[in-house]
């Protein structure tokens, strides 16, 4: 039983920071832009995270600049788009580029040092929020390993969920990615919209990679988001740009990046790529098997 | 001139020059030309804020890639993988493709070139060396079409299937070379090719030599620019990529076309993997690529997608690359400056089509004397249909 709690926890853990990038991501593709830069975001959150913890000694201020760094990234990648009419992708790739890049170029600068950075101060967990008496001794540790992050971001979906689907601005917004003449038409400030949802999923992509610095580790590793930026692309494409459906795929990620760590300990003869490769093959797999009915925004990609 | 259908409007008789395959390409690099400058100029300010002159930076850049015969052969051994990779995207995005795959392609095409020399040694160099490129071919293309065909049946995008297939080919070729393929010892490699399988030297300067790889590799380039732009397939290949919709109307099989050149794309990533194997290391190790495949897509959009301008992109993403170190030791700048000018010099390429009315948008709405109208104000709104 222990252990059953042991791998929901981690899944949870583990589909937290793919939950809000993901969420990052939907939100500008409901608006009509792709957003593969998601990558980046992250890597530019995780570092910005490390450093304004750093500089401050407060990992607030940390998760601060990690929100206000991502959604700079996103202003560039909006600009890039909206503004100067770039290939959406090549413009998304070229920011993933400038983020390892920068990221790099910033650690050696500031810390004089290459590939990792010095330790700083995490983010609180909830074993040391919650009140202990509440709590008997398992659920304690269990706690103990689960960031403030995870809740919140599992609040922040289900407020995004709502936000998108019951709230005015949320229907703009998806008008926007549907019929951006329409919406035009209908008085909105189209490229504004876009820009902000940008921006705003780069905020989120920003927290998600203050999660994966300063929420579990508590140090920045050069290019140390490994992919999961382009991992809730996919959970995006997988979720078919449901809100709901996002959070799912988000999940069956988490469960499989959880059960591949999970699994390791246990199967320990296994070679350990075989663990590595499961989140990316288990993503793989559902892409040709699983199907849905419905497309992406109608007018994803189209700027005119 | 299918040619047209890109910019929708035509205006008078420039556009219709232009429109021509040989001039519209060459006057689209030539338009790169100040996007890149622009691109430089910020990087040059970079340096400048990193305490690094300008001068100093390009004098080191030159002599890292280019100032000793030592260099000079380091930089031309990485310009093949580089130039197939970049050609690989290119011939991709022609057909309105997008191959991020190819390092994943050109992992599996290197692995299974020098496993398959190293398998079959006792045939004789003139079957062996082609078996060889041709293995690594091969397996790369097979690595590749599965994207494609993902995209045709099921919609998905090809942009995230070739990316879950990069990780999942590194991480198996990773496990193979460790453990079935590998030589037997810890450090994650396979045996040495045999002799036969090597290429030919033209040149050896100590322990550095160079191959025909990179002539052959300039050598598809421009089979094919002349495919492209001279032959009525690669007409209708290009149809297919400016305008689907329109190819298919017009009696073009599109995703015909798309499926063969995607898997040609494929094959080229994987060639690339096996002329590193042959021409270069001689065997297969774990971790093999040093990011040749993500490089590909920058020299490919540098290049803004024709191949026969791909060298010039690739020789300054080469000699960039193979400055790395000296800048390093020479000047106390992280080696992670070359990803942040590169990813400036995309960026101001991809933009290079939006800067004009941008600025002019900015100019004519100084020149209301800061009232803001709305015409100039949201130039994204004005030429809509």
């Amino acid at each position: 039983m222990p252990q059953v709690l042991n791998l929901i926890a981690l899944t949870l853990v583990k589909a937290s920071p793919l939950l809000l990038a993901a969420f990052g991501g939907l939100l500008s593709e409901l608006s009509g832009v792709i957003n593969f830069a998601l990558e980046g975001m992250m890597l530019c959150g995780a570092f910005a995270a490390v450093l304004g913890t750093w500089a401050t000694g407060s990992s607030w201020v940390g998760l601060l600049c990690a929100i206000l760094s991502g959604a700079f990234i996103g202003a560039v990648h909006a600009g890039a788009c909206l503004k100067l009419r770039a290939n959406q992708i090549v413009s998304a790739i070229a920011v993933n580029l400038l983020a390892a890049g920068l990221t790099g170029f910033f650690l050696n600068q500031v810390f004089h040092s290459y590939g990792t950075s010095p330790g700083v101060k995490g983010l609180p967990n909830l074993g040391s929020i919650l009140p202990q008496e509440f709590l008997s001794p398992i659920l304690r540790r269990l706690a103990e390993g689960i960031s403030v992050l995870v809740p919140a971001a599992f609040l922040m979906g289900l407020a995004l969920t709502a936000f998108l689907k019951w709230t005015v601005p949320g229907l703009r917004l998806r008008a926007c990615g549907e019929n951006p003449d329409g919406a035009r038409a209908a008085g909105l400030m189209v490229s504004k919209i876009q820009f902000f949802s940008i921006c705003a999923g780069g905020a989120l992509a920003g927290t998600a990679g203050a999660f994966l610095s300063i929420g579990v580790l508590s140090q920045f590793v050069e290019n140390m988001t490994q992919g999961r930026g382009y991992l809730a692309v996919a959970a995006v494409i997988l979720g078919r740009w449901r809100p709901v459906g996002v959070m799912l795929a988000v999940l069956f990620f988490g469960l499989a990046e959880a059960l591949s760590e999970w699994l390791a300990v246990r199967w320990s003869d296994l070679p350990n790529q075989v663990f590595l490769i499961l989140p990316y093959a288990a993503c793989f797999s559902i892409l040709v098997f699983y199907s849905g009915r419905r497309g992406p925004p109608s007018a994803l990609g189209r700027i005119e | 001139m299918v040619w047209r259908l890109e910019d929708g409007k035509s205006r008078g008789i420039l556009k219709r020059i232009t429109a021509s395959p040989c001039l519209r390409v060459s006057a689209s690099v030539l338009k790169c030309a100040p996007a890149v400058a622009a691109g430089a100029l910020l990087c040059m300010g970079l340096a400048l804020a990193a305490g690094v002159g300008p001068l100093d930076l390009i004098r080191t850049i030159w002599t890292g890639s280019w100032g000793s015969a030592e260099a000079a052969i380091n930089t031309l051994a990485k310009v093949t993988p580089l130039l197939l990779a970049g050609l690989a995207v290119a011939l991709a995005y022609r057909v309105g493709l997008l191959n991020i795959g190819c390092e994943g392609q050109l992992t599996i095409g290197a692995l299974v070139s020098a496993s398959v020399a190293a398998t079959a040694a006792h045939l004789p160099a003139f079957l062996l060396l082609p078996l060889t490129l041709v293995a690594g071919a091969v397996s790369g293309c097979l690595w590749a079409l599965p994207a494609v065909l993902l995209r045709q049946r099921r919609g998905v995008h090809e942009v995230i299937s070739t990316l879950l297939l990069n990780y999942i080919a590194i991480y198996l070729c990773s496990y193979l070379v460790s453990g079935p393929l590998g030589d037997g010892t810890a450090m994650g490699r396979t045996p040495l090719i045999p002799a036969g399988a090597r290429m030919p030297e033209i040149f050896r300067i100590g322990s550095l030599f160079l191959t025909p790889a990179p002539l052959i590799a300039l050598g598809f380039c421009f089979a094919a620019y002349f495919w492209f732009s001279k032959t009525v397939w690669g007409f209708e290949a290009g149809a297919a990529g400016v305008n689907f919709d329109a190819a298919v109307n017009a009696g073009i099989s599109g995703s015909k076309w798309q499926i063969l050149i995607f898997a040609v794309s494929g094959s080229l990533a994987g060639l690339a993997g096996a002329f590193e194997v042959c021409a270069v290391h001689h065997r297969f190790y774990r971790a093999f690529s040093p990011g040749y495949g993500f490089d590909g897509l920058t020299a490919a959009f540098l290049a803004n997608g024709s191949p026969e301008w791909l060298w010039l992109s690739t020789l300054f993403l080469t000699s960039l690359r193979s400055s790395d170190k000296l800048l390093q030791i020479g000047l106390d700048l992280s080696p992670n400056f070359i990803l942040i000018v590169q990813a400036v010099l995309l960026l101001s390429v991809a933009c290079q089509g939006g800067i004009r009315p941008a600025v002019e948008a900015f100019l004519s709405r100084m020149g209301a004397g800061g009232r803001i109208d709305a015409a100039s104000a949201q130039p994204d709104r004005t030429d809509t249909r």
